[in-house]
């Protein structure tokens, strides 16, 4: 149930982000919506439900860019894994640690992005250039995660997971 | 068997997750694959969001706008008639030309290249990704957008079709890193090949010989050999050409002509590959 909530969210945000950053003229940078999903997922859902709930987000990044390669569901998949394993130490149910993953997430997303981009192009060098934006993209959307956050609380789940090592 | 899925059921699901995409992706590389059912209907759903949006947008804005033009009007509209008097003008000189370009055309039995009507798309979004610089359009296979048509607007190129389904369209911007569009330099008649360099960076000029004549201020226009644009239509103007003491080719960007992340309408040419859609599934060509 939380799968299809998380899923109809992102396509609803990815549409809406798409629109403003074509009005306002976002040349350089993006805000990563679904990453402040995938983070969310990673903080509060069972492993299967928030690995389906990742994939199905970056499987709609992915059609949403136009070419999709199959790259996007994979990265979420694997920021969810990592998010996921930093959670385990870290007390992730207040607003600041879950902006902090998503600040890391956003910048570690980029760099695998750029990285797999540049390992399977023959322009590599046009997506390393990419990564200026980064910085930027990294305040939007931790901000724009921070918005969602009261948003997210409503689909959280009833049972939280097993807290962690430093609890 | 049934035991060993059990207990590894989750360890096999999120790795099935993570790697199958991976896999496809290593393997397909930049290429993307055709739009499946699933994509089909994301696209579906997302595209009429995306075009109420910009007309609400474009709506509040042209509101705004309308009633700040309403300001100051009267000098704009006295400035206007001088200048559609001296428009008038130029087309009359301009038609006297075009008579004369047909009459020599028809002398040399020149043949003109017929183009379907080119289909008006309005831009409904930017891809969510900064890797991948593309445009979503209001028109797709329904209204006869295909895979690999040009696209532009009254001031120059803006790129490919990449991806068309039902009612909406994908297209690839030139500033892209996997787009290369052959052009030639207005001026000199040098050919040179207009690659992409990522969002917010200028194009580059590949693959000019240094010794070939190429300055600040030349116009680049699309030289029709690449099989994807027409002949003629303005890429770019190029900046600050260097020649390094090393190397064969020069180095130069270019700045493109139409302002790719403010474009607002464009066109779709309907060819592919140079042919006209309406000369496809005829067989023989002109």
């Amino acid at each position: 149930m939380k799968f299809l909530a998380f899923s109809t969210l992102a396509l609803l945000l990815l549409s809406v982000e798409a629109v403003l950053v074509k009005t306002f003229g976002f040349e350089v940078t993006r805000i990563d919506v679904g990453l402040a999903l995938v983070v969310y997922a990673a903080l509060r859902c069972t492993t299967v439900e928030g690995a389906f709930s990742a994939f199905s987000v970056g499987y709609l990044l992915d059609v949403f860019t136009g070419r999709p390669t199959g790259l996007y569901p994979a990265l979420a998949v694997l920021v969810f894994l990592l998010v996921r394993g930093a959670g385990v130490v870290v007390d992730t149910r207040s607003r600041g640690p879950y902006a902090l993953f998503i600040a890391v997430a956003t910048a570690g997303h980029a760099v695998f992005a750029v990285f797999f981009s540049w390992l399977t192009s023959a322009a590599g060098s046009g997506h390393v250039f990419s990564l200026s934006g980064v910085p930027l993209q990294v305040v939007l959307t931790t901000l724009a995660g921070l918005a969602m956050w009261p948003l997210l609380k409503k689909i959280e789940p009833g049972e939280r997971p097993e807290p962690g090592l430093l609890r | 068997m049934f035991s060993f899925f059990q207990r590894y059921r989750e360890l096999l699901t999120v790795g099935t997750l993570l790697l199958a995409p991976l896999v496809s992706y290593l393997w397909t590389g930049h290429r993307g694959r055709e739009p499946n059912i699933v994509d089909r209907a994301v696209l579906f759903v997302s595209a009429p969001v995306q075009s109420v949006l910009t007309s609400a947008i474009d709506g509040v804005s042209s509101m705004g706008s309308g009633y700040l033009a309403l300001r100051g009007a009267h000098e704009e509209a006295l400035e206007c008639r001088t200048g559609l008097a001296m428009a008038h003008a130029e087309l009359n000189s301009l038609r006297e030309a075009e008579a004369e370009n047909a009459r020599l055309k028809a002398l040399l039995s020149y043949v003109e290249d017929t183009v379907d009507q080119e289909i008006v798309a309005r831009v409904i979004g930017l891809n969510a990704s900064a890797q991948f610089q593309s445009i979503r359009i209001n028109r797709g296979e329904d209204d006869g957008v295909r895979f690999g048509m040009p696209v532009v607007t009254a001031e120059g190129a803006v790129g490919q079709i990449v991806r068309s389904v039902g009612g909406s369209s994908d297209v690839m911007l030139l500033t892209d890193p996997s787009s290369h569009i052959g052009g030639v330099i207005q001026r000199t008649r040098v050919r040179v090949t207009v690659s992409g360099s990522g969002g917010g960076r200028p194009l580059l000029l590949d693959v000019v010989r240094r010794e070939d004549d190429a300055r600040d201020g030349d116009v680049v226009v699309t030289a029709g050999s690449d099989g994807i644009f027409p002949r003629g239509v303005p890429l770019g103007i190029v900046r600050s050409p260097t020649r390094p003491s090393v190397g064969m080719f020069l180095k130069g960007t270019l700045e493109p002509s139409v302002e790719l992340d403010r474009v607002e309408e464009v066109l779709v040419i309907p060819v592919m590959m140079g042919i006209p859609s309406s000369d496809l599934g005829k067989g023989a060509l002109k």
